[in-house]
């Protein structure tokens, strides 16, 4: 016997088989040599020929069974499972029509089993709609072999019976010499035929039972649909059909293999892109690619590189630069120290803002709605508040991959929301930044889904691919991320807005984006996301605007451009309370969704109970004004995954977000003259601009921005 | 001759190497029929249109569901092999081989029109199983970015199982 060989020669293995097929070979053989010449005479010629027929059947039934591959994977190859094994989640779930099936990864093979397929021990491969592993065939019957196996089973049942009753009849016509040869020998085969037809027709009865109800004895035995809706099951006839009729399906392993004689030689020719799509790209990319720089530099853009699992650096554009600027600051502030916030003046903190809400967009396909309006969620949150939030939610300042990452994480079983983020995005950004592709991020994040799936087991939804809806995933966590990330600003002073520039250049996006262009009502294949993201980004934008109203009022600020609201949005987030602003905000949620332009001042009205409490949320708060949600709708597109059509719309919203700050600060200047503190509630447009109401402010509260500006808000 | 020898030079340095690979899986929303999904990878957004790769996914669709159509074709060709006691399985090929060479047939003549030339390949998924369509994305590797790109990703995925080891 070979030594440490993974396929030993195991005898007892061949017992089962040989008995089989001694006992039906044998019995027959006795059959046809004994028994069937004499009732050919009695009886009829044809009993021997429809035996011979029949046994003929029993036997290639048989052989198939026997001999026919099942159906069985070859094992992935290396570089299918980019994601390490042990970091994989163990499960994947799947809907199959609209029935959660879960897949699960295996080890051995190296990819997550298809539904219906399971990994036999005994042959040690994963077979495709694994039945069974047969002893009596020695072989496991899966998708390829089950008919050959059924009808095996069949045919053995006619032939067992035939067997027996043709022998009685036999015996019935000797019974005056039952001591003869034959009739001995008649009998016998009888007895054998006798004994084994219980069992066999049991077992034929059992997958007729299976056919019938379109399940394989794993489901059966396993009890998989016990009580429960099979989704494999086309009704009895045309499982039935499916079974008999359906053409055998191809063998997996031993195929010829093709030459390659394709000829791949550069130069490429690549897709005609817009310089749009290709500054969304960079947005999107530019968070994933950006955070690669920075990774190279050293920063601390772990979290944010989150995202950056699968896109390769974007073309080198000149906006890149500020981009990477924001990124770094961004990046600094967003795990390790809070400290970080104030050591950089980001030349664009507002851009830097929305640009996760953009580059959740930009996330990979893999990214779900929802998961990357929750990133632009906490992004956003993160301006006010930047230093507590990195150092409280340090996932949420991360990129859109940021869900993904915290899926990544094998921690993340416990804690949906803050603890698996943050460590998941530490370990998923250390992988992303290293530039893996896109796959790796998205297997990455897919593989982390599933394990969070596994403790969301009835919410989440994944597929190996990405096409994750995290929808009812992050139903549950929504609000309490929201909260929390609500409750993140409360105590520490408000951060976020370092400079003027950060409002002023919301204004510009604002103004831009006054503009008539034509924002999609949504990208056709955008996934239905919970509306509050959308409104999460027009809150995003709306309190922007905010502060850029606070700032306006406070020290005047020269030429600086006020885009109505945004920045007075911006700027009140920043001191508002997180407590204000989360229940107002919730309250809220469901109004921003209607609101659509509606101005700031009417949604803002409820919310700014409360001084700047409303603010402080930033995102809670629905400020939509009609750029505001222009700028919103825009930034929920772009949270949606990566494609060209949302690029489109990201890059409509996202031009503004280039021009230099001078220009925004020049227009924040002229823009909002109306320095007057917004009254709460009052919904108090700008003088010929739409203004997202800011939340008023009684007195005067002094916010700190980042960076050591301080800036009076009047509350 | 020196001039061919410079010529062939600048052939060799014109190749291109293997960058990353996209895999598209496989679409169990209808059961267990073989089709792909369709959703367009974001990796290859630069690299080809959107339009025609959702197409090339659509008809290998198209031809899988052929291939597992349960019709009268295939209803025959189960009694024939019964009949014959499946030695005319060792003669003929099944129907479903038959679409299978179809879609070989398919991705080459797409592979050479349409994705060679954009620097990608399509590999014939039965080759994995039916599991996935991978799809092999090239760079140039005499440009620079590409290069970088691709030395970037190489290392990146060796280093991210060290990171990703680091960060457990």
């Amino acid at each position: 016997m070979p030594a440490e060989s993974g396929k030993r020669f195991k005898p007892s293995k061949y017992v089962p088989v040989s008995a089989a097929a001694i006992f039906l070979v044998g019995a027959t053989t006795l059959f046809f040599a004994f028994t069937c010449p004499g009732l050919s005479l009695y009886v009829s010629p044809a009993v021997p020929i429809y035996n011979a027929i029949m046994f003929l059947f029993v036997l290639a039934n048989f052989s198939m069974a026997t001999f026919m591959d099942p159906g069985i994977f070859p094992r992935a190859e290396e570089d299918e499972d980019k994601e390490d094994d042990f970091r994989a989640p163990l499960y994947k779930t799947v809907e199959i029509k609209g029935i959660q099936v879960r897949m699960k990864w295996c080890a051995t093979c190296r990819f997550y089993r298809p539904p219906r397929c399971s990994h036999c021990s005994v042959c040690d491969n994963c077979v495709e709609e694994f039945d069974h592993h047969c002893p009596w065939v020695n072989n496991c019957i899966g998708r390829r072999n089950y008919r050959y196996f059924f009808l095996f089973l069949l045919s053995l049942t006619a032939h067992i019976m035939g067997v027996f009753g043709f022998g009685l009849l036999y015996v019935l016509y000797h019974i005056e010499e039952l001591s003869g040869v034959r009739t001995a020998v008649t009998m016998a085969v009888m007895c054998v035929a006798g004994l084994f037809f219980i069992p066999v027709a049991g077992l034929t009865g059992f997958h007729v039972v299976l056919v019938a109800r379109g399940r394989t004895t794993n489901e059966q035995v396993t009890g998989k649909f016990r009580g429960g809706v099979n989704p494999f099951t086309n009704g009895c006839c045309n499982n039935v059909s499916r079974v008999l009729c359906s053409s055998p399906a191809p063998r997996y392993l031993g195929r010829p293999k093709k030459e390659k004689t394709i000829v791949i030689r550069p130069p490429f020719l690549r897709p005609e892109v817009s310089d749009g799509q290709i500054t969304v790209k960079i947005m999107d990319n530019g968070i994933q690619g950006e955070l690669r720089r920075t990774k190279s530099k050293g920063s601390l853009e772990i979290t944010e590189s989150q995202s950056a699992d699968a896109e390769p650096p974007p073309p080198p554009k000149p906006d890149l630069s500020r981009y990477t600027g924001l990124r770094t600051h961004l990046g600094l502030a967003t795990n390790e120290d809070s400290s970080l916030l104030g050591k950089d003046s980001p030349p664009t903190p507002t851009m830097y803002k929305y640009r996760p809400g953009y580059s959740s967009s930009s996330t990979s396909a893999a990214m779900p709605h929802s998961s990357s309006a929750k990133l632009s969620r906490g992004d956003s949150l993160k301006e006010p508040t930047s230093i507590a939030e990195s150092s409280r939610h340090p996932s949420y300042r991360s990129e859109p991959s940021l869900e993904p990452e915290s899926f990544r994480s094998p921690t993340f079983g416990k804690s949906f929301h803050f603890d698996p983020l943050s460590s998941g995005s530490r370990s998923s950004s250390l992988k992303s930044a290293q530039g893996t592709g896109f796959e790796l991020g998205q297997l990455q994040s897919i593989r982390s889904e599933g394990t969070t799936s596994t403790s969301y087991k009835s919410l989440a939804n994944q597929t190996r691919n990405g096409s994750l809806s995290y929808d009812s995933l992050l139903t549950p966590s929504d609000s309490p991320d929201f909260e929390s990330v609500q409750a993140g600003p409360e105590p520490d002073p408000p951060l976020g807005y370092t400079s003027p520039f950060l409002s002023a250049r919301l204004a510009q996006q604002r103004e831009a984006e006054r503009h008539p262009r034509l924002v999609p009502t949504g990208p056709t294949h955008r996934e239905p996301s919970p509306v509050r993201y959308d409104n999460l980004s027009r809150h995003i934008v709306a309190s922007l605007q905010e502060r850029e109203k606070l700032l306006r009022q406070s020290p005047p600020l020269p030429g600086r451009e006020e885009e109505p609201g945004l920045g007075d949005s911006g700027i009140q987030s920043t001191p508002g309370s997180g407590h204000a602003p989360r229940t107002s905000s919730s309250s809220d949620d469901s109004k921003r969704s209607p609101l659509g332009k509606t101005p700031l001042g009417r949604p803002a009205a409820p919310r700014f109970g409360k001084p700047d409490g409303l603010r402080g949320r930033g995102v809670g708060s629905p400020e939509p004004g009609p750029t505001a949600s222009y700028l919103g709708r825009s930034m929920s597109y772009s949270s949606q995954k990566a494609q060209p059509v949302v690029s489109e719309t990201e890059e409509v919203a996202l031009q503004p977000l280039l021009t230099p700050k001078d220009e925004v600060q020049l227009k924040t200047a002229y823009s909002k003259s109306n320095g007057q503190p917004k009254s709460l509630g009052s919904a108090s447009p700008g003088p010929g601009q739409p203004s997202l109401s800011s939340p008023t402010r009684g007195g005067v509260k002094k916010v700190s921005g980042v960076g050591g500006t301080t800036y009076e808000i009047s509350v | 001759m020196w001039k061919s020898q410079v010529h062939n030079l600048q052939e060799l340095r014109r190749s291109a190497s293997l960058a990353t690979k996209v895999f598209i899986q496989r679409d169990y929303s209808d059961g267990t029929i073989c089709q792909f999904q369709t959703k367009f990878p974001p990796e290859l957004d630069s690299r080809i249109e959107r339009q025609l790769f959702e197409e090339t996914v659509k008809t290998l669709n198209g031809f899988y569901a052929e291939a597992e159509k349960i019709g009268g074709s295939s209803y025959l060709e189960g009694c024939l092999a019964c009949a014959t006691a499946y030695f005319i399985f060792l003669c003929m090929e099944t129907h479903y081989e038959k679409v299978l060479k179809k879609i070989s047939r398919y991705i080459q003549e797409q592979n050479e029109k349409i994705f060679a030339p954009r620097g990608l390949l399509l590999t014939d998924p039965v080759e994995r199983g039916m599991r996935v369509i991978e799809i092999s994305i090239y760079e140039d590797r005499c440009s620079s970015g590409s290069s970088s790109s691709g030395s970037s990703s190489g290392s990146g995925s060796s280093s991210g199982g060290g990171g990703g080891a680091g960060a457990r």
